[in-house]
């Protein structure tokens, strides 16, 4: 596999098939299919690079990216559950508005603007610069997006946990409101949190695929899951394999992350006492 | 049930403005974006192109004045739109049947489909028809409609031209072309949703199987399939026309998009993914405005007919 990169083009070169020296790229501009040896193992693209390093390379940022998105939900939703659910009142209720306005538009149209506003000049979020064009784009519309997602089962929870003995006599012994929260209330929240993240990781997977394939998330000639689609759909005429391979890439992917959090929520939640609200869009 | 139909229409006007709000803030006067250097021609324009567009959108004006301003012509349909093809609001109408017509049929195909398999499964609970069944919607579920779209228009209709490769033929015109051109499209966008419906409401029959009513039918002489359809079903279905509506309320700005670009059905999915691409800042914000517009209109009529489906939800309270 070693011996090239994601993005090296190898368009005037040759290798061994079947003891035959080929080209790597026809003179007809067609790429050779899977060779099901070390180099060339899924076949070139029309650049002549080496499909397989791509797709490896892509899934990496596919995953990257969703996994850096769910992290930055948590890290937004959690703040504003416990705001929203355990102040209660003015709080809740402005929370509450905006995250239902949010919620009342298609993540993927949200993404796709909050992303070309994004693509148009770049932006700042205290010290960190996006730059046009950046991987942190599409992490950042994806993390954004499905704060809601996340924010609206954690809050149910700490305003059920909120009216329990246990935070009474916490508050009663004297603790501020912050620490109530840490050590009171989180360890409470863990189960909806792990249960949550993995059913967004796989929406984020595949709301990264779709944004990209939309021309609004990873940019080409960066391979990612969503960008490989996208390129390989022109060419299934002559070169199935380059649509084939990033698809069937994306559907294990998918197959084998929803089992996962198919069996975590079985395994956390049996009774499906969780109020999850969330169907995946497929 | 008119008072509630009211205030949901409300609701969503608000919902609506809210949002316009936000597309222009977002895209007209965030400090990154700056409105004078893409409507100036972006890299290829000039200080006095700049000023230009300075002086055409009246970019010196305060944010209320141009917010009212945009929002006026966006309204009336003076936007043009993105390859000069005159009235954005026109051609947004005139893409409008389009996308209906693909998200109608999709969501006919997948409530029908889902609830279909459900009944059998339901029928024929804990035997090889029920296992067989929810295996093939959790397989049917975990293939995003991204991939089968891409799959079925490369393979079907490119690769073995079975059926059209692009366009869209009006019903009006010629029912048996518009069906053709759009039974892939509705394949591809129905089947992840039915998988995840047959599972759903599968899971809502069972819950109301085993009620004292249902015994009730059974015990007075109807057979299976007539408790099911009549006793079972109509319970049952409650929980799962909910989700259905909010799926497909959201389907216009969800994979419309993408599915209207690989099958190259002109509906607002396509106008919007080509738009988007065009960095051209007045028809962006144009865009998001009607799609705010058709996304909370539908939501609301969705939330209606499942108020009018079961009383119960037709209190007063808090709705989005």
């Amino acid at each position: 596999m070693a011996g090239t990169t994601p993005s090296e083009n190898h368009l005037t070169d040759r290798t061994v098939i079947d003891g035959r020296s080929t080209n790597i790229v026809s003179l007809d501009g067609i790429p050779i299919g899977p060779t099901w040896h070390g180099r060339y193992l899924l076949g070139a693209d029309e650049n002549g690079r080496d499909l397989a390093v791509r797709l490896l390379y892509g899934t990496r940022t596919t995953l990257m990216i969703g996994g850096g998105a769910v992290l930055l939900t948590l890290l937004l939703s959690v703040p504003l559950a416990f705001a929203a659910g355990y102040l209660g009142g003015r709080t809740d209720a402005l929370i509450s508005r905006l995250l239902d306005l949010l919620w009342s538009f298609p993540a993927l149209l949200v993404g796709v603007l909050l992303s070309t506003a994004i693509s148009l000049n770049g932006a700042q979020i205290g010290p960190i610069t996006i730059r046009s064009g950046s991987k942190l784009i599409p992490l950042v519309v994806i993390g954004l997006v499905y704060v809601p997602y996340m924010t609206r089962p954690l809050r149910g929870q700490v305003m059920a946990l909120r009216g329990q003995p246990f935070i009474e006599a916490a508050r009663a012994g004297g603790m501020r409101p912050v620490s109530v929260m840490v050590s009171e209330l989180l360890p409470h929240l863990w189960t909806t949190v792990i249960v949550v993240s993995t059913l967004l990781f796989v929406n984020a997977v595949v709301l990264e695929a779709a944004l990209s394939f939309l021309g609004a998330g990873v940019n080409p000639p960066e391979p990612s899951l969503g960008v490989l689609i996208a390129a390989g759909l022109n060419d299934a005429v002559l070169s199935p394999h380059l649509l084939l391979a990033p698809s069937i890439a994306l559907i294990v992917i998918v197959l084998s992350l929803s089992g996962l959090a198919e069996g975590l929520r079985r395994a956390l939640d049996p009774r499906g006492a969780l109020d999850l609200g969330l169907v995946r869009e497929p | 049930m008119i008072g509630y139909a009211t205030r949901r229409l409300a609701a969503a006007l608000v919902t609506a403005w809210v949002a316009s709000i936000v597309a222009f803030v977002l895209f007209w006067t965030i400090p990154n974006v700056d409105p004078a250097y893409w409507l100036g021609g972006a890299e290829k324009g000039n200080d006095a192109t700049r000023a230009l567009a300075t002086e055409k959108y009246g970019l010196d004006d305060p944010l209320p004045v141009q917010y009212v301003r945009l929002m006026r012509s966006i309204l009336n349909g003076d936007i043009e739109c993105f390859y000069n093809c005159g009235s954005l609001r026109e051609v947004f109408f005139d893409a409008l049947p389009v996308t209906i017509s693909l998200v109608a049929g999709a969501g006919l195909i997948a409530v029908g489909l889902g609830v279909w398999l459900a009944m059998i499964c339901v029928r024929h609970r804990q035997r090889w028809q029920d296992r067989l069944i929810t295996t093939a919607a959790t397989a049917a579920y975990s293939v995003p409609s991204l991939v089968l779209a891409a799959l079925l228009w490369a393979f079907v209709s490119y690769r073995w031209g079975l059926f059209p490769r692009e366009g869209y033929v009006p019903l009006r015109e010629n029912p048996w072309e518009w069906a053709k051109h759009l039974l892939l499209p509705w394949i591809a966008s129905a089947l992840p949703f039915a998988g995840a419906y047959v599972h759903v409401v599968r899971g809502a029959l069972l819950d109301t199987v085993d009620e004292d009513w249902v015994r009730t039918a059974r015990a007075k002489g109807l057979s299976e399939k007539q408790v099911i359809r009549r006793h079972v079903l109509r319970n049952g279905l409650i929980p799962s026309v909910n989700i259905w509506g909010l799926d497909f309320s959201h389907a216009f700005g969800g994979f419309v998009l993408y599915v209207e670009v690989i099958f190259g059905l002109p509906g607002v999915g396509a106008l919007t993914a080509d738009t988007l691409g065009s960095f051209d800042l007045p028809p962006i914000v144009a865009l998001a405005v009607y799609l705010a517009i058709v996304v909370v209109f539908f939501s609301a009529l969705v939330d209606v007919i499942v108020a009018w489906l079961d009383p119960r939800l037709r209190r007063p309270g808090p709705s989005t």
